[in-house]
């Protein structure tokens, strides 16, 4: 009995074993054969423009997981006014963040994916991009944090209506800032309560490099204010808009408070037919399409031939260094700002593409609005300067009392130069300082 | 004779002036009363212009054509109804938590003692002084590690310990109620939460009503803290959906005056249902506090 039993024993021993090894040896043969792939959601933090809809980039998420099935998007459409808050949460926070999102704000570079190796190991062509827009969007701290997504720029918009009503030729492309001045004079009519043309909001946009290479807010190599703050350009620039804010043929600066909508633009104005030009976007640009609007677009104006300047820009796309799912993360992004996603948007929507090979394809490229916008593209960009002085910012800032100044009235023309020369150390002492800030 | 005709004259006059008082102070209020109508009759005349007249010159209050249809696309634009139904569920839930939670806390400071009370007390009033965007990064670190981003709970849970303000107004109402009512309460035989819930409690209707509205009314209004909280769309509030209409270039200031007018429907007739007893409450509440 008790032999039988240690029989009975042994038997099973060896069947469990021999079971256990098969079941071993079936699950390593499977695991080698066909690992089912994990479903990974990512999560992605949007919002909604004139150039990709809610209804397009959804449709976009769609497209996406057809050739992707173990991805899945979340799309996460916020309010334009909350998406900067809340993502300064979750980066603030270190947990929570977006696996992909937009990187509009200078200060969430620093908790971007760096993508170098990404890109090297995927031989991903980042030549296909608009040159320009690469170096001057997805770059940090000598590190690709991003890729580009779409293009738009400031360009000037004039309304046919209102210069036909005034007899007015329409500008060109090789209009100069005293051309400006003179057809804002013209065009506007303040009986009926129409402005040639608006307040600009801050210096040192395009038209001010246009006027010179010294027409900055200190040199080149960062060290010094005199000579370029109050340079004979700055100074001829800071002239021209005192001869515009006194012409009579803009808004006054509580006109415009009131009758213009903060960080959108004199668009309300102009498609009142109350603006006959303003300086817009190209999502503006698409509006007056939409409402049938007959107008023109053309540069902002030159100063001789001093090289042109625009102010153009790329929204900026990142993974978040803080994803669990890089590379998934990597391959959303390298698809929706690549050549198959920016095309759906292009379209399906209405976005301006970074990527030229796409954007030759553009269904309206034959419009001379299109053409207009897509000729001002090739200026050079304000963001050159702007991305290599990062000090910029804070400099500029210290010396906005003397363009409110300039808005209300509170100075004469002749006393632009000695006001500039007394901001001279105070903007000298901002960059010292600021300079000492800066994490590059 | 003369005595009778002149009383009557005296009372006719008096009728008179009285009459042309009443009629006086009407006028004065209506004028008033449409002042401060204005922006309403304003925003009702943006809403039913098309997008791009409402900046035209010469003004136009009433446009030639009334755009109706912007009542509609506030509705089909984004699903308004929804993020209404969203708002009115999370309003219920922190109602309940705040009557649940607001008079047991101002029944303990009020009624009770204990050792540490007043420095309970301070530390309770204290939180009133923190600004909420100051503690926005470490309560969604908090959320996000215990799981309830994207859900209602971060909007919820701390109605049920109730707010500050409330508990401090509950208070100072409560304090002023006659000791004598507990020990009449005792002697007949009620405990602690008798007291509170039979006799305390139906005395501060006044209280409770303005804890009912300000939750309402803060809540409905409430942005930052569904917008750090809530990720997925069919989820959202109603501010985030009519900050919606805010576009990255312009703003569709028809759709979103009719959407603003649409959804302050439920305030108003909040306030109509509340109006007597929030302003008798508002009033007991100042004078008892």
């Amino acid at each position: 009995m008790k032999k039988d039993t240690m029989k009975l024993a042994l038997v099973l021993a060896l069947m469990v074993c021999l079971v256990g090894s098969l079941f071993a040896a079936g699950q390593k043969e499977g695991a080698v054969a066909a690992a089912p792939k994990e479903v990974v959601t990512l999560e992605w933090w949007t919002w909604d423009s004139e150039e990709y809809d809610e209804a397009s980039q959804r449709a976009m998420v769609k497209e996406f997981e057809k050739t992707h099935p173990y991805i899945k998007i979340n799309m996460v459409l916020l309010p334009t006014k909350g998406f900067e808050t809340k993502m300064t949460t979750a980066l603030g926070a270190g947990v929570g963040g977006p696996d992909v999102a937009f990187f509009s704000v200078a200060s969430w570079y620093p908790k971007a994916l760096v993508l170098d190796d990404l890109i090297a190991r995927d031989k991903f062509d980042i030549g296909m991009y608009y040159k320009g827009f690469w170096d001057t969007k997805t770059q940090f701290n000598g590190k690709t944090i991003g890729l580009p997504l779409g293009v738009g720029s400031s360009l000037v918009m004039f309304n046919k209506d209102l210069f036909d009503a005034a007899g007015v030729a329409y500008p060109t492309n090789s209009w100069t800032t005293t051309e400006y001045l003179e057809i804002a004079k013209k065009v506007a009519n303040p009986a009926k309560k129409i402005w040639g043309a608006e307040i600009l909001t801050r210096p040192f946009r395009a038209i001010w490099y246009n006027y010179g290479p010294n027409a900055r807010l200190y040199s080149p190599d960062s060290k010094t204010v005199e000579g370029y703050l109050n340079s004979p350009e700055s100074l001829a620039a800071y002239e021209w808009f005192y001869d515009l804010m006194r012409s009579g043929a803009t808004p006054t600066v509580s006109d415009m408070s009131t009758l213009s909508t903060e960080n959108t633009g004199p668009i309300d104005l102009f498609m009142a037919n109350r603006l006959a030009m303003a300086t817009l976007n190209q999502g503006h640009m698409l509006n007056a399409v939409k409402a049938g609007k007959n107008f023109g677009v053309v540069r902002e104006p030159g100063v001789g031939d001093n090289p042109r300047h625009v102010n153009a820009w790329s929204l900026l796309v990142g993974i978040w260094e803080g994803t669990q799912h890089p590379e998934e993360a990597w391959t959303f992004l390298k698809w929706y700002v690549g050549p198959e996603g920016q095309k759906f948007l292009m379209d399906n929507a209405n976005l301006f593409p970074s990527i030229d090979a796409v954007g030759k394809q553009y269904k309206d490229a034959d419009k001379d609005y299109v053409k207009a916008f897509l000729e001002i593209l090739n200026d050079t960009q304000v963001a050159i300067w702007r991305g290599a002085h990062p000090s910029g910012t804070k400099v500029e800032a210290s010396i906005t009392d003397l363009w409110d100044k300039i808005k209300l009235g509170l100075i004469t023309k002749a006393q632009i130069k000695a006001e500039l020369d007394a901001l001279v150390p105070k903007a000298q002492s901002v960059l010292d300082e600021a300079k000492k800030t800066l994490i590059y | 004779m003369n005595n009778a005709i002149t009383i009557a004259n005296v009372r006719k006059k008096y009728r008179q002036k009285k009459m042309l008082v009443s009629v006086l102070t009407h006028l004065f209020m209506i004028s008033l009363s449409m002042i401060f109508l204005v922006p309403i009759l304003w925003m009702f005349s943006t809403a039913i212009k098309s997008r791009w007249d409402i900046f035209l010159w010469p003004p136009e209050f009433f446009p030639k054509v009334w755009q109706w249809v912007n009542f509609r696309d506030v509705f089909t634009r984004v699903p308004m109804l929804r993020f209404i139904g969203n708002t009115f569920f999370i309003i219920v839930i922190k109602t309940i938590g705040e009557l649940l939670a607001v008079p047991l806390i101002a029944y303990g400071f009020a009624r009770l003692r204990f050792p540490g009370k007043n420095a309970l007390f301070m530390l309770v009033i204290s939180t009133m002084m923190i600004p909420l965007q100051t503690k926005l990064i470490p309560l969604y670190s908090m959320y996000v590690r215990i799981g309830l981003i994207d859900t209602y709970w971060p909007l919820i849970l701390p109605a049920f310990s109730g707010t500050p303000f409330f508990i401090f107004l509950l208070i100072q109402y409560m304090k002023t109620m006659p000791r004598d009512l507990d020990d009449a309460a005792k002697i007949d035989g009620l405990g602690t939460f008798g007291i509170l819930y039979r006799i305390l409690l139906p005395l501060c209707i006044p209280a409770l009503t303005i804890i009912v509205t300000y939750t309402f009314l803060w809540t409905w209004n409430e942005f930052l803290q569904p917008l750090i909280y809530l990720n997925t769309y069919e989820k959202f509030t109603i501010q985030m959906g009519l900050e919606m209409f805010k576009g990255i270039w312009s703003v569709e200031w028809n759709l979103l005056m009719a959407a603003t007018l649409a959804t302050m429907a439920p305030v108003l007739i909040m306030y109509f249902f509340a109006q007597k007893r929030l302003i008798g409450g508002i009033a007991s509440v100042g004078m008892k506090g």
